[in-house]
């Protein structure tokens, strides 16, 4: 392993200045600033089509845009919001912290980690250029079920090749966090001793190369079912469209895993340094995180009870969904545990850490309710799913990303930020965020189906409610590129143990940590 | 550096073999389908060798047809419904019509319902094995042979075949 | 908080008098009736599950947090107490699962049916055809909705009746009658919903899905098109109207007259 060290070393005796040093940088602290600007941007791009999607929702009537492109700014938010926003954050995060909280002096493959977010632009270049065609960009829905897939125009295969790429990207992270975490572990640190969110990380990363080579193959499918005249799912050939539903939501189960496990990891560090506590049931955490990772396989299709399932078929997918509830709720539990008796103080990385738990429940209860086989045959692909999904996507994945770089932000940057202005972004995150999507619960339960560009008067109300609030959220973002901004170009340096409650490798370095982050590695007790 | 590429050569096992899992799906999908009757599939093969037995057990067929595309093809069965004995083999045919004037390639999908009882709706001859051609104006009739398995559950009274007509010119002409 | 209700009171267009409906509608079948209690035992089961735990929380907020001068405690674990809710809440989904599983064998179970209407979904219209007696025919948006939805129509569409809830060919089914419902499509996948006759179902081209609806109350009821099918996916609304046995009966012997000449595929 020294020789790796040196390894890495040796390269950055001259390090290029200006562009070139972000170019050809293979430092994991370079490399996961890049993915988390990256994330930011690509948070207001699919921001601001799902404010296109709102505005038009705003009343009854089409005011804005033909239905057409709406499908195109559904499809795309989507796209844009899993793959360029919530994962490369997740992959940020797991590049600036992983090195620094196991006692490494990088990631394992640093040239590697390079190429997996240089790849992300092209892709998304790519994927976006196609809503500048005569044809338009994708609007099947970010699910590309065939056939309806098989009608979009040239974008298609733009599509596909972008999604590819992504998919390549997220592999070679995912390769790496895991040679890193596996190898590169200060002496002393055993698995059990793991930072809880280095655990979350590590089978995080195990659902990404399991699943995403699953989406690899359903895309390459279609590819070949729309150019080559293979017929996996056109029931003229003998194939079946329900048959890419299966093998999509293979990946897309774990997918979803994907997006919250790195969450629930940076929740449970959060949680513990602000109640001045140990977290509560280490070990019952890890055994729950993968638990739900191994489940996350057996119950893809509750995406798609309606498909016509064999009864057996029906049971068995509700029962393992349900199943899903039961590690969840020991994650809720414990954190709840943690809090209780401690020496809580509020500070903005806990209060979106406290929000994520509260909103992330009640996501969590509406998919509970989901799971139920009899009453989604009633709620699938209505206005209730889709508060459902933002509830554990937005004031969960989305927050906890946020609560992460407010907490490590001094360490990051050796600068603290304004702690009345996180506040404020807070509060205003958080109210608007409910106003958005909690009556979408209502209209959905009323019988509002999703994915539809104007809609019956009797949902007018609920809907203009759900638009305002989506800009008051939109703009609150503002508000959080402004305390970023602030803080950057602060003097004023933070300590480097910033939070008097923090446990971990990290608050033993400098803030900023120096280039190569552990030069000889720490010793674990 | 060893254990960095056993890790490195593991874990790119592992990504190949699930994008190979991923058409791997394909026919483990078809031996699903095959044994619960996901979505009404049938034989899509001609079943030999059968023997007809005496079962004095009578259960309704429904037959029922869609165009897929709004192709201009008529296309529809020649008797709606048959009260058949379980058992015993029988035959009807669809008609179809093709409203254009060029030749067309065609293919029929059969589905039946409810899907779990599509394992006992065996068919001797269909048109739905093969593509088939049609002249333009030219109106075909499409025979049928099946039998109900005498396995048929008991409390199963209906079946119901439906048949897709595709029209796979174009697609033909892409291969 | 004032900021919030600042926002509410902006948010209501006042000449809307629109009905806030909350809840899923317990609707008129069997089927519907039973999707509708058991959300309704999922809902309230969430709703004291969370009162307890945000109750412990906000009590931990109020009373755990060092301005009051509360003192950390050391505990970090407790096998008894994880033990615990993990079994608790294994034991509410298994009571659950049971009235759920139950509901499922009933729902699925589509034998006996009086009557079968075969729903085909196009891009954007839907088919019906009533196999036993012979009647077909195309439903789809009505005009008046259809003029109003146009970008920039210059319509007010609160003044159309119905809006995008409205056909030109309604389907009419009978009362009291166990209706089997065949699904399919001929382009992409549809899914055929109304809401107070029960759950959907997706209509996949290729392939025949079945529901069953027994409609316990005449009335008309309303639904659309509830998988994405393409740009006017949003504009294939269903309308039933139910009847009882005897007008349906003379509906389709007025149908049969009218629609002789109607044939398929055209």
């Amino acid at each position: 392993m020294s020789a790796n060290i040196h390894d890495i070393h040796d390269q950055h005796h001259h390090t290029p200045s200006g562009l070139m040093r972000w170019i050809t940088t293979t430092n994991h602290k370079d490399i996961g600033s890049l993915y988390l600007w990256f994330s930011l941007v690509m948070f207001f791009i699919g921001g601001f089509m799902a404010l296109i999607i709102r505005a038009e929702l705003f009343e009854p009537g089409l005011q804005l845009v033909i239905p057409g492109f709406f499908n195109q700014m559904t499809t795309m938010h989507a796209l844009i919001m899993i793959f360029g926003a919530v994962m490369p954050a997740f992959v940020g995060l797991a590049n600036w912290q992983i090195p620094i909280m196991i006692g490494a002096p990088d990631m394992a493959l640093p040239r590697l980690n390079n190429w997996s977010f240089w790849i992300l632009p092209f892709a998304f270049t790519m994927l976006l250029s196609t809503l500048f065609f005569d044809s338009g960009g994708p609007a099947a829905g970010w699910t590309l079920y065939p056939p309806l897939s098989l009608q979009g125009g040239n974008s298609m295969p733009f599509v596909i090749l972008s999604i590819h790429l992504l998919g390549i990207s997220s592999i070679l992270g995912a390769i790496n966090v895991i040679a890193t975490i596996l190898n590169m572990r200060a002496p002393g640190m055993t698995l059990m001793k793991m930072p809880i969110f280095i655990w979350t990380w590590l089978i995080t990363a195990f659902l990404l190369i399991a699943a995403m080579p699953v989406l690899a193959g359903a895309i390459t499918m279609l590819l070949t079912d729309r150019f080559f005249g293979t017929s996996f799912f056109t029931a003229s050939g003998g194939g079946d469209p329900v048959m890419f539903q299966h093998i999509f939501w293979f990946f897309g189960h774990p997918e979803v895993y994907i997006l919250i496990l790195p969450a629930f990891g940076i929740v449970s560090t959060i949680i513990p340094a602000f109640s001045r506590k140990k977290l509560f049931g280490y070990d019952s955490m890890v055994y729950a995180t993968a638990s739900i990772a191994l489940l996350s396989f057996i119950v893809w299709a509750h995406h798609m009870f309606t498909v016509g399932m064999p009864l057996a078929g029906e049971i068995f997918f509700m029962l393992t969904t349900m199943l899903i509830a039961v590690p969840t709720g020991v994650k809720v539990f414990n954190w709840v545990a943690t809090m209780w008796k401690g020496s809580m103080t509020f500070e903005t990385p806990m209060l979106f850490a406290l929000a994520f738990i509260i909103l992330f429940t009640i996501g969590g209860f509406s998919g509970l309710m989901l799971a139920m086989t009899p009453a989604d045959f009633q709620y699938h692909d209505t206005y209730f799913v889709v508060a459902h999904f933002h509830y554990v996507l937005v004031p969960g994945a989305v927050f906890a990303i946020i609560a992460a770089v407010y907490y490590w932000l001094p360490k990051w940057t050796g600068k603290m930020y304004s702690e009345s202005l996180g506040k404020l972004h807070f509060w205003l995150t958080t109210v608007f965020v409910n106003v958005t999507f909690f009556p979408m619960h209502f209209v959905g339960l009323a019988g509002m189906p999703r994915r539809i560009p104007d809609y019956p008067v009797q949902f007018a109300d609920f809907n203009a409610i759900a638009s305002v609030g989506a800009f008051g959220f939109g703009l609150s973002q503002i508000l959080f590129v402004y305390i970023l901004y602030n803080t950057l170009k602060k003097d004023v340096t933070a300590d480097d143990k910033v939070w008097d409650g923090a446990e971990g490798l990290e608050w033993t370095l400098s803030s900023p940590p120096p280039y190569h982050s552990f030069e000889k590695a720490p010793r674990v007790e | 550096m060893t254990n960095l590429k056993k890790t490195y050569l593991s874990i790119s096992i592992i990504v190949i073999f699930m994008f190979s899992f991923s058409y791997m799906l394909v026919p483990l999908y078809d031996i699903f389908c095959e044994i619960t009757g996901l979505n009404g599939k049938t034989n899509q093969e001609k079943i030999v060798g059968i023997n007809e037995v005496n079962t004095d057990r009578f259960v309704t067929v429904k037959f029922t047809s869609t165009v897929a595309g709004s192709e201009p093809f008529n296309f529809n069965p020649m008797e709606n419904e048959m009260i058949v004995e379980v058992g015993k083999i029988y035959t009807t045919s669809y008609i179809l019509t093709n409203n254009t004037n060029s030749l067309k390639q065609i293919t029929a999908s059969p589905s039946v319902v409810p899907g779990r009882d599509a394992e006992y709706f065996k068919k001797i001859e269909c048109f739905c094995f093969t593509q088939q051609q049609i002249n333009g104006k030219e109106t075909k009739e499409l025979p049928l042979q099946f039998v109900i398995d005498e396995d048929l559950p008991l409390n199963t009274k209906t079946l119901i075949l439906s048949y897709t007509m595709f029209n796979t010119t174009d697609q033909l002409g892409a291969k | 908080m004032k900021n919030y209700l600042y926002m509410l009171a902006l948010a209501l267009p006042a000449e809307i008098m629109a009905d806030w409906e909350v809840n899923m509608p317990r609707g008129v079948t069997p089927t519907s009736e039973i999707a509708y209690d058991i959300h309704m035992l999922m809902f309230w089961i969430t709703v004291v599950i969370g009162i307890l735990v945000f109750g412990v929380m906000i009590y931990s907020i109020i009373y755990h947090r060092k301005s009051v001068g509360h003192q950390p405690a050391k505990f970090h674990e407790s096998t008894k107490v994880e033990i615990i809710w993990t079994v608790i809440p294994f034991l509410i989904l298994v009571v659950c699962a049971v009235p759920a599983t139950k509901a499922l064998i009933m729902m699925e179970d589509t034998s006996d049916a009086g009557i079968t209407l075969k729903v085909t979904g196009y891009q954007w219209m839907w088919e019906y055809e009533y196999l036993e007696d012979g009647v077909n025919f195309f439903s789809k948006i009505d005009n008046e909705s259809n003029r109003a939805r146009r970008l920039n129509s210059g319509q007010n569409v609160n003044n159309v009746d119905n809006y995008l809830r409205n056909v030109d060919n309604v389907v009419v089914l009978p009362t009291d009658t166990k209706v089997r419902v065949l699904l399919t499509a001929s382009d992409v996948i549809h899914a055929w919903w109304v809401p107070e006759l029960g759950g959907k179902k997706d209509a996949i081209p290729g392939y025949v899905n079945e529901l069953w609806i027994n409609i316990k109350k005449p009335g008309v009821y309303r639904g659309a098109c509830a998988e994405l099918c393409g740009k006017d996916h949003g504009f294939m609304p269903i309308v039933v109207r139910a009847v009882p046995k005897m007008e349906y009966e003379k509906w389709v012997t007025l149908q049969k007259d009218n629609r002789v000449a109607e044939t398929k595929g055209n």
